[in-house]
């Protein structure tokens, strides 16, 4: 930065004006000819103006809509209000008070978590939110609205609000209930655990959803609804408990709460299986596994397990 | 607290060894997970064994290393956010108008350069901003929008330019 004259300086400001006055589409004859004279009295002048006309080109050669959506995100504000929403002094140690940084603190109001953690929060109205391994939310309970991000998010509202729970394909409203929405490939699983939520699609009909059903939110449209798969909904507790279930999916759900790689042999997923298994011990559950089934951990790294049928069967 | 002569060891190892453990709980606690904290932390140090500063002209070694992970952290907040409104910004398009995997990659590359050249602007000024260079939105249209006047917008459009050209050197 310092290698810089501020002759340099100068020029690239001088540029950007020159180029916010081409742009109005203003400019007179008389205009153009100060800015010819300007550009060919120095060749720090002229570089700077082929600067600030490459700048320009880098914006305009951008899919402009794309470009917006993802440039013109909603700024920190809604955040900051999220903030006060949630009570500061829940979430952030008082020596924060002190610094003002606004960026961070603006920031710091988003729930997350990593692979392998999951969180809770009771929000200053009262609502209850969980959030499950690699997962994220927003919050703006200003509008009523939270947004999974990614992941999975349980949602608990006291007895008299609604909420507006928005995924990428579409929306749920809640009324003082309780919900689970879980981003799976191309659609969100909506579980309703108590009360009622009516389910609007991206495109197509709205679908209500009682109490004890999940379905699957698309785009499109709403999935096939069904009883409640009640296992998974188990981290919550930050148990899964299954009973008689293949193999292949305790292992499909496990491989969300570890970092790094989970395999196993594709055999393995019609043994059956039952028991209660801690998700904050997942070393200990694939150890569990390997005592009470036929098969074999192999462990590289704590980041590479794979598992194998047991060789020595008879 | 006051401690008029530097330390006697300044090395980046012993930088590392006194004060990792306090910069990570620093970041843990405001980004809310351990892996995250741990990355970034990392990620300052070795900024600082890149940067030009001679280690030795450290005075305050926890203040230099604050300085250095808030402004990680905050380029790590953006990058997220402006990863998940592209993304986003993505599933909305039609089918026939998403561009292939490799060109969704060097996009996302972009945006992300150019949002961190326009860091730092006004909300006014990036609207301004964006709104002429993405949607070619005349200054007449822009001021509308923002109610300025159109010689407030020439200004907002400068002062952008001359935000990015600045950033950029």
């Amino acid at each position: 930065m310092t290698s810089h004259s501020p002759e340099t300086r100068e020029a690239l400001q001088a540029a950007a004006r020159w180029l916010a006055l081409v742009d109005s589409g203003a400019a007179s004859e008389g205009d153009l000819q100060r800015l010819e004279q300007w550009r060919t009295s120095s060749t720090l002048h002229e570089h700077a103006w082929q600067k600030a006309l490459l700048l320009r080109q880098r914006f305009s050669a951008l899919p402009g809509a794309l470009a917006m959506a993802t440039l013109d995100r909603p700024d920190s504000g809604r955040r900051a209000l999220l903030k006060q929403a949630l009570g500061v002094a829940a979430l952030l140690p008082a020596a924060w008070l002190a610094s003002r940084e606004l960026p961070l603190e603006a920031w710091a109001a988003d729930m997350h978590t990593a692979v392998g953690e999951r969180r809770q929060v009771l929000l200053s109205d009262g609502t209850f939110v969980q959030l499950n391994t690699d997962s994220a939310v927003d919050i703006d309970l200003g509008a009523r609205r939270l947004t999974l991000l990614r992941g999975e998010v349980a949602v608990r509202l006291p007895g008299n609000l609604s909420l507006t729970l928005q995924v990428p394909y579409g929306q749920v409203a809640l009324d003082a209930g309780e919900v689970c929405l879980r981003l799976v490939d191309q659609a969100c699983r909506v579980s309703v655990l108590k009360g009622t939520a009516n389910l609007q699609p991206r495109q197509g009909p709205a679908l209500l959803l009682q109490a004890g059903q999940q379905a699957s939110l698309q785009v499109a449209g709403v999935g096939p609804v069904t009883g409640l798969d009640a296992w998974p909904l188990g981290w919550r507790e930050g148990v899964l408990r299954l009973e008689d279930r293949p193999l292949g999916e305790l292992l499909h759900e496990l491989r969300r709460y570890r970092p790094g790689v989970l395999r196993w042999a594709p055999e393995l997923e019609a043994l059956r299986v039952t028991g209660t298994f801690r998700l904050d011990d997942t070393d200990r559950v694939l150890a569990l596994l390997a005592a009470s089934l036929p098969l074999q951990v192999h462990t590289r790294t704590r980041y590479w397990v794979s598992l194998a049928a047991q060789e020595n069967r008879a | 607290m006051i401690d008029a002569a530097p330390p006697p060891e300044h090395s980046l190892p012993a930088l590392y060894r006194e004060h990792r453990g306090w910069l990570e709980t620093w970041l843990r606690r405001r980004m809310g997970n351990a892996w995250d904290a741990a990355d970034l932390s990392q990620d300052t140090f070795l900024r600082i064994l890149a940067s030009a500063q001679p280690l030795a002209d450290i005075r305050e070694p926890r203040a230099y290393l604050l300085t250095v992970g808030k402004r990680l952290l905050s380029n790590f907040h953006q990058r997220r956010s402006l990863e998940q409104a592209y993304l986003d910004a993505l599933a909305q398009l039609p089918e026939q108008h998403v561009p292939s995997p490799e060109q969704r990659w060097l996009l996302l590359e972009t945006l992300q350069a150019l949002d961190e050249l326009l860091d730092g602007l006004k909300a006014p000024v990036r609207k301004a901003f964006l709104w002429s260079q993405l949607e070619g939105l005349g200054y007449a249209e822009i001021g509308k929008r923002l109610g300025v006047c159109e010689r407030s917008v020439k200004r907002y459009m400068a002062q952008a330019y001359e935000h990015c050209l600045l950033a950029e050197l």
